[in-house]
């Protein structure tokens, strides 16, 4: 079995962010990166689905810098059998539209019975990579999956519905899921992995290679929202709270009209 | 008359007696011998570890502590009790010795005899009075054990064997002396210095001297055999820790005090990383059970025991001696219990006060070693999450490690970018960067060292987590890469000397990075600013306080600091009123060990408990000196309900407000 896994290195969201000076992204610097949040459950359930068939090959696909190359070992150190990243010191500026194609590019002629992509990026969140790529590869494609199992060439998977409601699907293989919080947790390298993970094959594709396609839209402007009003935080004792709330829902709303 | 007597009285001196007496001392020793070949064989299970540098030192050590009883009688009334029944058993075996060596070495072969006269008068009472208190030590211990069973206390099979071969040895040794006087001594001025013996004696006034001969010589065989059982029984009961844990203060920590053996990380070979059977343990891990009595101080004084973990120390060490014994493929983990191992808050309660030194802490993040970097395992998601933080961000809160600088603003502190040229480096540490509660102790500590001119500086957005958390939590590897990234840092910089807030930074600073290269000076906080305060340069105003004073484990049993925090106290004007456990006996705060960063679900709450303790002196202000204990404080006195009335705060925090 061939597996694939796509994943993007994102900023911790706990950084300070500042627009960069082109206006359309953030700037880079003081900035600590880190695996994509649903991508580290699109690696864990790859993982867990080699350890399952055991006969697997697991590949994990980055674009971005040389900077990537951290994320991409502690996916390998995680259980993936070897890299390929995408050199592309502009990946930012590329719409998820030609993201997809680099991925469909890649993994055309290559037989992956299973792809796995994180449902969306914490930085971009456009949650349109995995799905395109499919498309492109022509494919079945599920998203937002919050379970997983795989038996003769077929999967099952859960997907997350508003309100709670969930839907379960099936399909043959090959085809690209997209991952969701509470798919899985993802596992800690342990250290002989990590060790192991510095030796496994890490090739560095150019992207002029794998580009084939025009951007379709472009970003014009990225911005911080514009400040409104604040919020109001009330203290005391519950009784005089609820005494506070009930007489600011009068004043200001009409929720007890 | 001379004052001595007839060595081997009414038992003989020639072949009848000695050939038997001799055959059977060789047995004995025989089978002592052969008796710890066997745990010789054990202990060689585990991997070497070299216990015999510093061999002067190690024996002065073990000197101390066999003959002084040193860290035995730290524990009073139990301390007194084996101190002075030490010292009974180890006159009457002197007593012995000596008498062997005039009638069958000395008197036998040259006819030279030292037991007699004033010698022999001093020789007679030191043994009659060695042997009564020996039996009353024993008594006393044996009501302890039997009758007054403190909480913990486990009596097993050994114990019995113990009180009743000692006591019988020591009562028919006296009714050996007893039945010799009265035949022999009696009515003689040299029966009063043997007074124990000479009441005995006339107990027995009534027998006459074949009855008491006959007596005398049945006794003194039976007072053999018990001798001998008692040397054979030396390897295979308790009885062995009078070999063993001698030989445990020879071959004990020598320090630096709580700093961890390094793990091999570049050992492309390794196959695994900490313990997960005593295989991986060293030798002196198997050891420690056999120099173990259990006393449990270690138990009595572990915080996470007393606040109902499954953890107790003597448990583990001893644990680890059964599968040593039994099954040495044991997986100590599962043995031992996860929950048990993640309890600990490496508060070094338990090292500081065994009287056999055995070393807990060691153990417990060895296995701790295996399960977080062999498993991936933790204590819970939210150490995972503190740890993938902490190799994210340098530090286990999750704030973006761009701002650790902010909490300085305003105060005119500069980073080692903008001027390295400083007096000294404060490594500020993860929660007085990021905790609001701590940043204010930071700023404090900025105050105080500008107001006595010293030129501080610190790293901003280039320091990082010192690793201790995670270290201790088993993580070695993220340790690693933190500390030789700190280190590259202030090598880069040369910095001269640093001052920690933190007391875990300052263990980790001043002694674990000192295994990766690391040699700049490092001070503690409260040494610092005493430093300061004594050379004058630092003036506060002595203003009333009501406090408290907490000792971290980190500055107290690590590292033996206890009077310059107090001396702080004492200038700022504190009413110090000390809590029941302090200094060496103080009770963890709970967020050793790496537990800052793991939720604490199982039992009482320990900080809850120290606060308790705080409250009980009556004092207004918990002081203490690290922002882990600050932080646990500040959470205990909410838990207790306590917040009105008990505050707590750091020492620097009260002397920045009394600057002069």
């Amino acid at each position: 079995m061939k597996i694939l896994v796509c994943i993007k290195q994102v900023p911790d969201m706990e950084s300070k962010f500042k627009i960069a000076a082109s206006g359309t992204w953030y700037d880079s610097a003081d900035l600590a990166w880190r695996m994509n949040e649903y991508d580290e459950y699109a690696v864990e359930q790859a993982v867990q689905l080699k350890e399952q068939v055991k006969e697997a090959d697991l590949t994990v696909l980055c674009i971005g810098s040389e900077r990537v190359k951290e994320t991409m070992k502690k996916a390998l150190a995680m259980g993936c059998d070897r890299g390929a990243h995408v050199a592309d010191d502009d990946c930012a500026g590329k719409e998820p539209y030609e993201i997809a194609a680099i991925i469909a590019e890649y993994a055309k002629d290559k037989g992956f019975d299973l792809i796995f992509t994180g449902m969306q990026s914490q930085d971009r969140g456009s949650a349109q990579v995995g799905v395109l790529a499919a498309e492109m590869l022509g494919i079945p494609s599920i998203s937002t999956i919050v379970t997983f199992s795989y038996a003769d060439g077929r999967i099952e998977v859960k997907r997350e519905l508003e309100g709670g409601v969930k839907a379960l699907l099936k399909t043959r293989t090959p085809a690209l899921v997209t991952c969701q919080l509470g798919l899985n947790t993802p596992r800690y390298p342990t250290l002989p992995n990590i060790m192991k993970a510095k030796k496994k094959e890490l090739i560095s594709l150019p992207v002029a290679d794998l580009l084939k396609v025009e951007a379709r839209m472009e970003t014009v402007k990225m911005y911080f929202p514009e400040k409104k009003g604040g919020g109001l935080v009330l203290e005391g004792d519950p009784g005089q709270l609820a005494d506070k709330l009930i007489q600011i829902l009068k004043e200001k709303t009409g929720v007890l009209a | 008359m001379e004052f001595t007597r007839e060595i081997y009285w009414n038992v003989g001196h020639g072949a009848l007696t000695l050939v038997p007496m001799y055959l059977l001392v060789i047995a004995a020793l025989a089978v002592l011998v052969w008796g710890f070949r066997k745990r010789l064989a054990v202990y060689r299970q585990g991997l070497p570890l070299d216990r015999t540098d510093q061999l002067g030192a190690r024996i002065i050590d073990m000197l101390q502590n066999v003959l002084l009883q040193k860290k035995v009688a730290r524990v009073v009334w139990p301390g007194l009790l084996h101190g002075l029944f030490f010292w009974g058993f180890f006159l009457l075996l002197i007593g012995t010795t000596l008498i062997v060596i005039q009638a069958d070495f000395t008197d036998l072969l040259f006819g030279i005899k030292f037991l007699k006269g004033t010698f022999y008068k001093l020789f007679s009472i030191i043994l009659d009075l060695a042997g009564i208190v020996s039996i009353l030590m024993l008594g006393g211990l044996l009501v302890r054990r039997y009758i007054l069973k403190p909480e913990g206390l486990e009596t097993k099979r050994d114990d019995a064997i113990m009180h009743g071969l000692l006591f019988t040895i020591l009562i028919s040794g006296f009714v050996i002396e007893g039945a010799r006087m009265a035949v022999t001594e009696m009515g003689t001025p040299l029966a009063h210095w043997s007074p124990i013996g000479m009441a005995v004696a006339g107990l027995m006034s009534g027998m006459d001297e074949g009855a008491l001969r006959m007596l005398h010589k049945t006794t003194w065989w039976f007072h053999l055999l018990l001798v001998m059982g008692f040397i054979v029984a030396i390897p295979f009961t308790k009885f062995r820790h009078i070999l063993t844990t001698s030989a445990n203060y020879l071959f004990a920590d020598r320090g630096p005090k709580g700093k961890l053996i390094p793990l091999d990380l570049e050992n492309e070979e390794a196959e695994t990383f900490g313990a997960t059977t005593l295989k991986e343990m060293t030798w002196k891990d198997i050891f420690d059970a056999d120099a173990c009595t259990l006393c449990k101080r270690c138990q009595d004084r572990c915080p996470a025991y007393a606040t109902g973990k499954p953890l107790s120390p003597m448990k583990i060490v001893n644990q680890i001696g059964e599968a040593a014994f039994t099954d040495p493929d044991t997986k100590l983990i599962d043995l031992i219990g996860k929950d048990a191992l993640w309890a600990c808050t490496t508060c070094r309660a338990c090292q500081e006060i065994c009287p056999a030194s055995i070393e807990h802490i060691r153990k417990i993040v060895d296995l701790r070693r295996s399960m977080v970097l062999m498993e991936g395992e933790f204590p819970g998601e939210e150490v995972m999450a503190a740890m993938e933080q902490t190799e994210v961000n340098g530090n286990p809160l999750g704030i973006g490690y761009a701002s650790r600088g902010d909490w300085a603003e305003g105060l005119g502190v500069k980073t080692l970018e903008e001027d390295s040229e400083v007096d000294v480096l404060y490594f500020v540490g993860c929660y007085a960067s990021f905790d609001k509660r701590n940043i204010a102790v930071a700023r404090s500590f900025i105050k105080l060292c500008h107001a006595a001119g010293v030129k501080v500086g610190i790293l901003g957005k280039e320091e990082k987590c010192c690793g201790e958390p995670m270290r201790k939590m088993g993580n070695e590897y993220l340790y690693n890469s933190l500390a030789q990234e700190n280190i590259e840092t202030i090598n880069g910089y040369g910095v001269k000397k640093i001052v920690t807030s933190c007391p875990h930074c300052f263990n980790t600073l001043a002694k674990d990075y000192r295994d990766l290269g690391f040699s700049v000076e490092v001070v503690s906080q409260v040494v610092f600013l005493e430093g300061l305060l004594l050379d004058g340069r630092l003036k506060v105003k002595a203003e009333g306080l009501s406090c408290t004073y907490h000792d971290s484990c980190y500055l107290g049993r690590h590292n033996d600091i206890y009077d310059a925090p107090r001396a702080l106290i004492t200038a700022a004007g504190g009413k110090l009123v000390e809590m029941a456990k302090n200094r060496e006996e103080a009770f963890c705060c709970s967020a050793g060990g790496g537990r800052i960063l793991a939720d604490e679900n199982i039992g009482e709450r320990i900080s809850v408990k120290r606060v308790m303790m705080a409250h009980a002196t009556g004092a207004e202000v918990l002081l203490s000196n690290c922002p882990f204990c600050l932080t646990m404080f500040e959470d205990g006195v909410k838990g207790a309900g306590v917040e009105e009335t008990l505050r707590p705060r750091d020492i620097a925090e009260v002397l920045a407000e009394r600057l002069l």
